[in-house]
């Protein structure tokens, strides 16, 4: 008998049965699958397919059979074998199936196939093709199972200036922004809440135990909200000029500008959002000779300041 | 029922990892086709990913399982004809496994992530998606995570549907596009084959009439973009996955030295070579075509920064510098 079969009649039986049956009751009415040689060898493969449904998923208990627990069943557990009654609509599918195609991950796109059956017909003409995006993050999976369970991690960072330190962190929450995956979280031995880039983190992530919960109101996106003027919320702002060129796109990214005024030759007045203490100079300065610090005076000052130290250098 | 402790690894090993697959692949495909009798075979392969052949073959097994005692009356009624499929008998079936806890996460984390993405068909099928699985899977598999995970305000872009209908559609675009290699703003035709998001960017892959190679683009510095009405041919070109830059024959390496704040350059650029020097600083090398792009880049960074070489570069950023100065009177 192919394994295969074998498996299927296996997983059909206990699906259907309305007791734990025990491995001789198995036996005897998967003749077929179980019945040939002595009994210690197909107790063996019998084990070794057990070990294959519970590696996809397939929820297989054990039970004792008679009030002495003499006697060992083999039950599926149907609430926990189903999956739930969802009805997704064919663009709502096909949407899931661009997302985890977008994270390059394999096995999650398998994951939205079990969602197809209680979809409506019509998938595959909606069907978005390709996905958006490329490559895997690493520590995804796991920092997603840390905060879905509330647990305490340990893991090796590396801040974007290059230090490395060991961090323990209660996981509070995941952000993503500009493409790149965070987890926030109270940093145990700072004691405040930090967030952390995936992508920074080396090495593996360890989960260490129970974590603790978030304060009340917490969210996952405030604590890694960041723009030209740095981390955080902006408190001020300041004014920048740009050429026809590259006002279109310079400040697109950037919630809370706006356009002040275009000046006759095409160059374009934009306040932006900045912080005191944190410098809108290098963002200026990566524009080149089509942006202008127009106001406050002290940014003025410091892109000058800037300019001059790389001519005289 | 207490479950018992799962012993990983001897299944992968003894018995042909095949089976498992393609077991796994069973019990998601037959509750669909229990459940949407009639379904072309072609349809049903290309749904579940996989090939005709493969399918027919498992189906094929299919219809010699069942339940005891494995008479006629007893097992899976499988029908194929004219290339369409019935399943009957088998309301076991009817309904395919659960997701696992590792697979409901990864499947929330991603739609939460391009639902955050601005300007996206798909956003509003999303967030419906969402809140489904949310209601739907409960905190059994999803445990606190839909309410601890966001997505960040992020750049919308205004061309994007017009650039992924138009890769859809193998049509070619006529467009306005910001260089930012050469800092130039430049006009061409372009034969869009793949829209793609990485690092934060939304990118396409097209063949670029102007010169006449394939190029990549980002679609917020794509300033409009018509349909000329022309359709192409694909060429095959790569999409997600690739890398962000492709040295070309006339390339100069560069090497940089960079100091703590400007270390994310590391990050955000492709490099060839990266070394740390006593001191915290990281030498890296990278290949560059123009350079108009690293003079910004190296105005931007200032004294953070140390060019080692091509020694040409440090001359026109002081140049850059210097034109640069001269705004502010």
């Amino acid at each position: 008998m192919h394994p295969l079969e074998r498996l299927v009649n296996l997983v059909a039986l206990l699906l259907e049965s309305r007791l734990p049956l025990t491995f001789e009751q198995i036996r005897s009415k998967l003749t077929e699958g179980y019945g040939h040689g002595d009994l210690a060898s197909a107790k063996r493969m019998f084990e070794r397919d057990k070990d294959v449904l519970r590696d996809i998923g397939v929820p297989i208990e054990v039970v004792a059979t008679d009030a002495w627990e003499v006697e060992q069943g083999y039950a599926i557990d149907k609430e926990r074998y189903y999956l739930p009654e969802i009805a997704f609509t064919p663009e709502e599918v096909s949407a899931l199936f661009v997302a985890v195609r977008s994270g390059g991950d394999v096995s999650a796109e398998d994951a939205v196939r079990k969602l197809l059956s209680g979809a409506e017909g019509g998938i595959l003409a909606s069907f978005g093709g390709s996905g958006l995006a490329g490559g895997p993050d690493p520590h995804l999976r796991q920092a997603a199972e840390a905060v879905a369970g509330q647990q305490q991690v340990r893991f090796e960072y590396r801040t974007s200036r290059g230090e490395r330190s060991e961090r323990q962190v209660d996981a509070f929450g995941l952000a993503v922004r500009a493409g790149h995956w965070y987890l926030v979280g109270s940093d145990r031995d700072r004691g405040e809440i930090r967030s952390f880039r995936l992508s920074r983190i080396s090495g593996g992530m360890t989960i260490r135990g129970e974590g603790s919960a978030p304060p009340e109101g917490f969210r996952a996106a405030d604590h890694v909200q960041a723009g030209p003027w740095g981390p955080g919320e902006p408190e001020s702002e300041a004014t920048v000029a740009f050429s026809a060129d590259v006002a279109w796109w310079a400040t697109g990214g950037i919630p809370g500008s706006e356009v002040v005024s275009t000046r006759p030759d095409g160059w374009v007045e934009i306040r932006v959002p900045a912080q005191p203490g944190q410098s809108l100079a290098p963002w200026v300065l990566s524009f080149g000779p089509d942006a202008e610090a127009v106001d406050p005076p002290e940014l003025r000052a410091e892109v000058i300041e800037r300019l001059e130290a790389i001519v005289g250098s | 029922m207490a479950p018992e402790p799962v012993r990983r690894g001897t299944a992968a090993r003894r018995t042909p990892p095949k089976a498992a697959e393609r077991l796994r692949r069973l019990l998601v495909v037959v509750p669909y086709l229990v459940r949407h009798p009639g379904t072309g075979v072609s349809e049903a392969a290309g749904l579940f990913g996989t090939s005709e052949a493969n399918l027919l073959a498992d189906l094929d097994l299919l219809f010699v399982s069942g339940l005891p005692p494995y008479g006629p009356g007893d097992l899976i009624d499988v029908d194929i004809r004219d290339g369409r499929i019935w399943i009957g008998m088998a309301d076991y079936f009817a309904r395919p496994l659960r997701l696992t806890r590792s697979e409901a996460l990864a499947i929330y984390v991603r739609a939460t992530a391009l639902a955050g993405v601005p300007g996206l068909k798909e956003a509003p099928a999303l967030s419906s998606a969402l809140a489904k699985l949310a209601e739907g899977l409960g905190t059994d598999a999803l445990g606190e995570l839909p309410e601890r995970v966001e997505a960040a305000a992020g750049r919308s872009v205004e061309t994007l549907g017009t650039l992924r209908d138009a890769a859809a559609a193998h049509e070619r675009l006529r467009i306005h596009y910001y260089a930012a290699s050469g800092a130039e703003a430049t006009e061409r035709a372009i034969d869009p084959e793949e829209v793609f998001f990485a690092i934060g960017n939304w990118y396409v892959t097209a063949w670029d009439h102007r010169s006449g190679q394939e190029r990549l683009f980002r679609a917020d510095r794509i300033r409009s973009a018509v349909a000329t009405g022309e359709r192409f041919e694909p060429r095959g070109l790569q999409g997600a996955g690739r890398p962000l830059y492709t040295p070309g024959r006339d390339d100069v390496p560069v090497t940089l030295r960079l100091g703590p704040d400007a270390r994310w350059v590391a990050e955000y650029y492709e490099t060839v070579r990266e070394t740390e020097l006593d001191g915290g600083e990281l030498e890296i090398e990278l290949s560059a075509g123009r350079l108009e792009w690293l003079e910004r880049l190296l105005l931007r960074l200032g004294t953070n920064v140390q060019v080692v070489a091509p020694a040409e570069l440090k001359d026109r950023v002081r140049e850059l510098a210097g034109r640069t100065r001269k705004r502010y009177g």
